[in-house]
Order: structure tokens, then C-alpha cells, then sequence
């Protein structure tokens, strides 16, 4: 603190005395914006509509509180040398330091040590999210292709398939529907160009990739209608590319299967879908 | 113009004669002719600005069409074409050109150089760039517009069925033939570093922007090679069907491991040169050497090493890529880019710190990036991605990263330079006002972004639904993009008031506390840079040459208190 010095008592008084307010000014802004915790520091992250959905949640918010903390150290450190250290007299001198190679591994390690326990964390639920465990009760087939989405529900021997939205059409989307609380594995699969599946309540996304079949698996846990959205750029209707998921109780889930059969719309969409096997002989084209 | 003009005739040495105005048509052929770096260097950095203006205005076009739901002035294909062209011009044709033209100008006087070790090539290298950067934008004048695949052109979208049009076809090519002129800007760097230092600057007593050239131009000579073989094989891949980048082959994915494999390099290419700029303008302004020297270099090594191994982090969400190892080397990365923060704040430490132009841009450089380095780490957790990864929050994310770093040290480094390039000093006031507008529109433009992706707004969007509840937040972005548009308005003004009554720098060194040794020549620098060159003695010649006093204390084994 060599250079405070100079400064009198009653210059650092008022100087604490500002920093004072600027803090009571930070936080009133953050009270009276009536903003909660999940709005303000986790950037209102959706409530997760999924079990894995709260995986994700739980990382997101842990990771968040420890990037602000570093944030927050970091800030106010080089706040502060603006501050404190500012220039007071045309022709200052301040001490030539160059190297002080404690404080030097300190700020090396600190931070290496930190980046090791968020990889741990990482890696954890990565695979918990990843992991394919095969015990599904549904494999829904997810389509992709320029504009819109459809869905062959493998196991049911059903598909529903909808049109690109947006302003100027009065299209229907493709609506996904799912029942609660049942593990539903998803193959996705392109015919034409990459497509990304991404329904922001799951806290979820994957490419569909044309020439290879992606999976996840994933168990829907609130009832309720979410947004989907394509996430990768595929031409120009992309930002129609809309679909709607819909979780429900079991019953009307079954009612929704046996409604497709009775609209005829059973079998499966050809989908550029290709496994081991090549090709599924029965999939109809688009 | 006037610049070179200028160039001549202030350079105060005894055996210059004294040289008529040339004409404007003279001057032209003088400019377009030239071999001098510092020529070539100020073409880099006037046509990069050029681009800079103009792919900012299709920033502004992106942002009103955004402001509210619907489409108000563009198509949906004419908002692909916008963005597309945007983030090919800004990353191609203004951020890394940007690195060759500030390397051109201050690298050969930092080493205490003549010249390059190779000028014609560098000529070469620079036409390389005005005309691939001519016909890349060209494809926005044929029938079918620009090229509208994304500036990273995925295939299959970007092949000849799904993107038919001459304006991919020129997208591709002018590309090449850009990232061409570059690599041949980077051997001449890497052979000049090596080859031509003045006597007595060994490579640890290179200023540190030199050293963040010299490790940017390695990682050029790794990235570029890849990106222009993968452009030209997209190329005949679309016109002789050669089927490289074909789905049914694994093509989709093997195009996304050739891009990023030049893509994330790319992102350090295009941030080094400028931390490098920040390294040096922190201790002017600080009246300190830079806090512990070693160590940055070692971590801008670190920093270039690592950033070949990360690539697969843009491809999380491909279900294509073994995880843990792009996550692991992602993360470190930021140790090396922590460490530069705390060298910077330690240079600041304890020193006496002032607020000209340079620096009050490099301030908003340390806030800024800051950020865009947390955000980068939530990023790079594989979890965390699956969620915003494509969405507006990684918009926000590396405009952080990228903007923060290339556009506040752009500016930082002009007004820092603009006296040694010039011989005139650019006015603080209008600087001052010029940082403040552009600060506060570009967090206004920004911060919300997060916000936005969070919630679920996908990039690349023309349009999104009353029912998304978007709106607001993207009111206030364009709101925000308007302030910073106008900010740059100021930095026009300012040139041009510069030019016509800013009194002539008389001194090497204006800022008074230069360390490296383009303080130690005339403003603007002779033809051949130094008409005598200072002894070099430690890491800071040119603060050694004017503080003489100091830089023996500073030099001694024990650093006794202050010198006052």
C-alpha cells in the first residue's frame, strides 16, 4: 500500500464512503428490479422438465456461483489497482517490480486446481447423461429434414409428422407426445442436411446428422407443453423449424397412439435413417 | 492520404531532403506500389477497417430485423445471406487481417528491424487479401446473393444441391486465396522474428506483442493450411463431385473436424496479437514493466499449444466426439489466459496508473473479456452445453470473447500507435466519449444475449414467435446495437479533426514511458525505421535510452524503494 500513504485521512474516508454507496447502489438495483436468484445469476435457466434435466440444473447452478465468485474476486481486483493506484502526481515513480514468483504460482495453481474440480464434476454427469442403459419404454424415432419435424414411435408402429411455422403460415408443428415419467430412448436421424433437436425445458440438445443415427435416452417428469426448436442451421426456413412437446399421463397417451392408428397413421416415415442393417425395407417416403 | 505525406517530411533526420507534396495520383501508385511494411501494414489496417464498417452494418441490419417478431426489412434467405457475411467479413476479412496489418507496422521496429525479411512477399500477401476479400463480397452482387450457409459452412447444407449459386462458389474461393495471403504474412513474420533482431535483442527481451506474433504466426502455419485444403476440396466437391464431404460417407462430421481444426486456432489467432497489444499499453500507462514477463510469454506458448487441441468443443452436441479429452484440454486453457489476466493486474499493481485513451480501452477490454471467459467455461463443460450450445448464449459468449478482445484492443492499439503511425496525436475527448458509447452499447447489446439463449433463443434466427416472449430482450439488444453504431461515428470525427488540426509529435516518445524500441525512432519512423538504433540491454531499450536513471535501479539485483 506504499502510495496510499500520501493520500490525507480524509480523502480515504470519503473514498470508503463512496465505494459504500456504489455497493448499496448494486444491490438496490437488484432488489427493486424484483429479480430472483434463478433470474439474476443463472440467466432464468427453465425450470427442467426431465430427470436428467435436473442433472444439467444442478451443474449449471454450481458451476455458476463459482465462475461469479472468481468473476466477482477478479473484478474487483482490477478495480481496485484502477482505483487505488491511479496516477496522484504528474511525475509518480512508482517501484520497477517485475517478477515475484510466489504470487506468480499461486495464480497458476489456484486456478488449475479449480478447472480439475469442475472437470470432475463434468465428467460425471456427462456420462450419467450420456449413457445409454437400454431399459427404455419407448423409442421414439425423431426425423429431421428441411423444415419440420417428424416422429416414429417405434415401438407403437405409429408416426406424426407437421409442416415449418412462423409468421405468414398458419402451419401446425409437429407435436411429440410423451408419457410421464417413462424412459424414452431417441434415434435421430436426418435425410437431408444437420439438424439439431433441442427442447430448452430438457436442458437438452442433439445434432441429427444425415449418414448416422444419433441416440439419448431421456425421462420425461412434468407434465406440461414445451417448445422445440431445430439448433443448427439448415436453410432457409430454419427458424421455422418448430416443434411442440407434450408430456401427459399414461392414459391419454394411449389414447394419442390409438388416434394416430385410426387417422392411418401407422408404420414409418423414411427418414434417411440408416443403422447396421441399412435402410428399414417398410419406411415410406416423405 | 495524407499520411504518407506526412511520413516523409517529418522525419527529422539530417540526411532526409526535403520533399514536395505529391500529388494525389503519385501518391496512390506510391502506396499501391510499396514494399514498406509500415505502408503495407497501414493498407492492412485502413481496408480491414473498411471491412470492419461494413460487416458492422450488417450487424445493424441483423439487429432491426430482430428488434421486434416478424419480418419487417429482410427475407429469411436475405437474414442467412446477412449473417453469414457478417461473421465471414468480420472474422476473415477485418480480425485477422488486423493481426498482419499491426504486426507489419510495430513488429519489424519492435525487434529494431529495417524491414521484413521478406517485403515482396508481403506485398504479395496483401493483394492476396484485397482481392480474396473482393471476391468473397462479390457473391452478394450475383443473382442468388451472397453465400448463406453459415460462416462455418456445414456440409452437406453448403454443397451444390443444398446451396446451388455462384456466391458459395466465391465464398470458397476467395477464401482460399485470403487465407493464402496470410500464411504467406506469417512465414515473413516468423523469418523476420528469427532472422533479423537487432543486435543485443535476444528472443526474452522481445516486447511481448512480438512474441504473441510470433506464436500467432506458428499457429497460422498449423490452422490455415487445413482450412484452405478443406475450402478448395468443398469447392470440387460442388463442381466434379468428388464426394469428400458426402453424408453418406461421414462426410457432415469429417467437415466439422477440418473447421474446427482451423476454427478454434483461429479464435487464438485472432485473440494473441491483441493481447499482445494489451501487454504492452498496460505498462505505458502503469509507469511499470509488465508483471512477470516471463510468465506471459510462457503462457501465451502454453495458450498456442493447447489451442490445437480443443477444437471438438464446437462439436459437443455431435455425439461424435470423445468428450472428457476435449473438456479436459478446454478447461485448461483457461489457466494460461488466467495467468495473463493476473500479469496484467499485477502490472497495474501498485504502479501509477493513468487513464489516457490507450488504456481506458484496455480497461474495457479487461472487463469485458473477463466475462466472456467465465461464460467460456460454463461452456466448455460437455452438460452445460447440451443446453445453449447453438443458442443465443454462445452468441453472446464469443462476441465477449471475440469483440471484447479484437475490437476494444483495435481501438486501444490505434490510439496508442496513431502517433507513431502519423505523427499526430488522436483527441483524448473525442477517444474518451467514443469508448464510453461504444462500452456501454456494446454491454447493452450483449449482456441481455445471455439471457436470450438461456431461455431458449436459438442463433441464426430471422424470426421467433410472439409466444417465445423474446421480445423485450431483444428490443433492448438492438437498442443497444444503435449506441454502438453511433459510437463509431465519433471515431470518424476524431480522424478527421486529427488529421486537419492536431499539431505535429515532436518527441520519439509521446506517451513518456515507452519500454519497447518503436519509441526509440521519430514519429512517423524513417523509411528504414531507425536512423540510429539504442543500445539494448534488458526487455525495455527505448524506457533504458529516455529513463536512464531509473532503468539502472531498475536493473540492479535490489530494487531499493522508490526513486522519487
Amino acid at each position: 500500500m506504499g502510495s496510499t500513504e500520501f493520500v490525507p485521512a480524509q480523502a480515504r474516508r470519503r473514498r470508503r464512503r463512496a465505494g459504500l454507496l456504489a455497493l448499496c447502489a448494486v444491490a438496490a438495483v437488484v432488489v427493486l428490479s424484483g429479480c430472483t436468484v434463478n433470474e439474476s445469476l443463472f440467466f432464468d435457466l427453465p425450470s427442467p422438465a426431465s430427470k436428467e434435466a435436473s442433472i444439467t440444473q444442478n451443474l449449471w447452478q454450481g458451476s455458476w456461483i463459482a465462475a461469479w465468485a472468481v468473476g466477482a474476486f477478479t473484478w474487483a481486483l482490477m478495480l481496485w489497482a484502477a482505483v487505488a493506484y491511479r496516477r496522484r502526481h504528474r511525475d509518480e515513480v512508482p517501484e520497477q517490480t517485475k517478477y515475484n514468483l510466489p504470487i506468480e504460482m499461486l495464480y497458476t495453481l489456484v486456478p488449475l486446481v479449480m478447472i480439475l474440480g469442475l472437470f470432475w464434476f463434468t465428467a460425471k454427469d456427462q456420462s450419467e447423461l450420456l449413457t445409454l442403459e437400454n431399459d427404455q419404454q419407448h423409442t421414439v424415432n425423431v426425423v429431421g429434414f428441411r423444415w419440420a419435424w417428424g416422429f416414429n414411435y417405434l415401438d407403437e408402429g405409429v408416426y406424426t409428422v407437421g409442416l415449418p411455422v412462423g409468421s405468414g403460415t398458419t402451419n401446425e408443428p409437429a407435436t411429440l407426445v410423451l408419457p410421464v415419467n417413462e424412459k424414452v430412448r431417441f434415434e435421430l436421424t436426418s435425410p437431408d442436411v444437420i439438424h439439431s433437436f433441442w427442447v430448452p425445458s430438457f436442458l437438452f440438445k442433439m445434432d441429427v446428422i444425415p449418414g448416422k443415427t444419433n441416440v439419448f435416452e431421456l425421462t420425461p417428469d412434468k407434465i406440461g407443453t414445451y417448445v422445440g426448436k431445430c439448433a443448427e442451421l439448415c436453410g432457409v426456413d430454419h427458424a421455422r423449424m418448430l416443434f411442440t412437446v407434450k408430456v401427459v399421463e399414461r392414459a391419454e397417451f394411449e389414447a394419442y397412439v390409438a388416434d394416430l392408428k385410426a387417422k392411418g397413421q401407422v408404420g414409418t416415415l423414411d427418414t434417411g435413417r440408416t443403422t447396421d442393417a441399412g435402410q428399414a425395407p417398410d419406411e415410406r417416403t416423405l | 492520404m495524407t499520411i504518407l505525406g506526412d511520413r516523409v517530411t517529418a522525419t527529422a533526420g539530417p540526411a532526409t531532403p526535403v520533399v514536395r507534396k505529391k500529388s494525389p495520383g503519385a501518391m496512390v501508385v506510391s502506396w499501391i506500389t510499396s514494399t514498406d511494411h509500415k505502408v503495407i501494414g497501414y493498407m492492412y489496417l485502413i481496408l480491414s477497417t473498411f471491412w470492419f464498417f461494413v460487416a458492422g452494418a450488417m450487424a445493424l441490419a441483423i439487429r432491426a430485423e430482430l428488434a421486434v417478431p416478424g419480418l419487417q426489412f429482410v427475407s429469411l434467405e436475405q437474414y442467412n445471406q446477412l449473417f453469414t457475411m457478417h461473421g465471414t467479413i468480420m472474422l476473415f476479412l477485418f480480425a485477422t487481417p488486423l493481426y498482419v496489418g499491426y504486426a507489419n507496422v510495430i513488429m519489424p521496429l519492435q525487434i529494431g528491424a529495417p524491414d521484413v525479411a521478406f517485403p515482396r512477399l508481403n506485398m504479395l500477401g496483401f493483394w492476396m487479401f484485397f482481392f480474396g476479400g473482393i471476391t468473397v463480397a462479390a457473391g452478394i452482387f450475383t443473382p442468388g446473393g451472397a453465400a448463406s450457409f453459415g460462416w462455418f459452412a456445414y456440409a452437406p447444407l453448403s454443397n451444390a444441391v443444398n446451396s446451388p449459386g455462384v456466391g458459395g462458389d466465391l465464398w470458397l474461393l476467395g477464401l482460399a486465396i485470403g487465407g493464402l495471403g496470410t500464411i504467406l504474412g506469417s512465414v515473413n513474420f516468423i523469418t523476420t522474428i528469427f532472422c533479423m533482431r537487432a543486435p543485443g535483442m535476444t528472443m526474452f527481451r522481445m516486447p511481448v506483442f512480438t512474441w504473441t506474433i510470433f506464436v500467432t504466426a506458428l499457429l497460422v502455419l498449423i490452422a490455415f493450411p487445413i482450412l484452405a485444403a478443406a475450402l478448395v476440396v468443398a469447392f470440387v466437391d460442388r463442381h466434379y463431385g468428388a464426394v469428400v464431404f458426402a453424408s453418406e460417407n461421414g462426410g457432415a462430421i469429417l467437415w466439422q473436424h477440418l473447421f474446427w481444426f482451423f476454427g478454434h486456432p483461429e479464435v487464438y489467432i485472432l485473440a494473441l496479437p491483441f493481447f499482445g497489444i494489451a501487454s504492452e499499453i498496460i505498462p505505458v500507462f502503469s509507469r511499470k514493466p509488465i508483471f512477470g514477463y516471463k510468465g506471459i510469454i510462457f503462457a501465451t506458448m502454453s495458450i498456442g499449444a493447447l489451442s490445437v487441441a480443443v477444437w471438438a468443443h464446437h462439436m459437443y452436441v455431435t455425439g461424435s466426439v470423445y468428450l472428457p479429452f476435449f473438456a479436459l484440454m478446454t478447461m485448461l486453457i483457461a489457466v494460461p489466459t488466467g495467468v495473463k489476466f493476473f500479469n496484467w493486474i499485477g502490472t497495474m499493481w501498485r504502479g501509477s496508473v493513468s487513464f489516457d485513451t490507450p488504456m481506458l480501452w484496455t480497461m474495457g477490454f479487461l472487463i469485458t473479456f473477463l466475462f466472456g471467459g467465465l461464460t467460456g467455461i460454463i461452456l466448455s463443460a460437455p452438460p452445460l452445453d447440451f443446453h445453449v450450445s447453438d443458442s443465443y448464449f454462445v452468441v453472446a459468449h464469443f462476441h465477449y470473447t471475440v469483440f471484447g478482445t479484437v475490437v476494444f484492443l483495435f481501438f486501444a492499439g490505434l490510439y496508442f500507435w496513431w502517433p507513431k503511425m502519423t505523427g499526430k496525436m488522436l483527441d483524448e475527448r473525442l477517444g474518451k466519449i467514443h469508448f464510453w458509447l461504444l462500452f456501454v452499447g456494446f454491454q447493452v447489446t450483449f449482456l441481455i444475449q445471455h439471457w436470450l439463449g438461456v431461455q431458449g433463443m436459438p442463433r441464426r434466427y430471422g424470426d421467433y414467435l410472439p409466444a417465445d416472449d423474446f421480445e423485450l430482450f431483444n428490443t433492448i439488444s438492438t437498442v443497444g446495437a444503435a449506441i454502438l453504431g453511433i459510437s463509431t461515428l465519433f471515431f470518424i470525427w476524431n480522424v478527421i479533426k486529427t488529421q486537419r488540426t492536431a499539431p505535429k509529435v515532436t518527441v520519439d516518445d509521446p506517451w513518456g514511458w515507452g519500454a519497447s524500441l518503436e519509441w526509440a525512432t521519430s514519429c512517423p519512423p524513417p523509411r528504414h525505421n531507425f536512423v540510429t538504433l539504442p543500445r539494448i540491454r534488458s526487455e525495455r531499450p527505448a524506457f533504458d535510452l529516455h529513463h536512464p536513471e531509473l532503468a539502472a535501479a531498475a536493473h540492479s539485483p535490489v530494487v531499493e524503494g522508490s526513486n522519487k
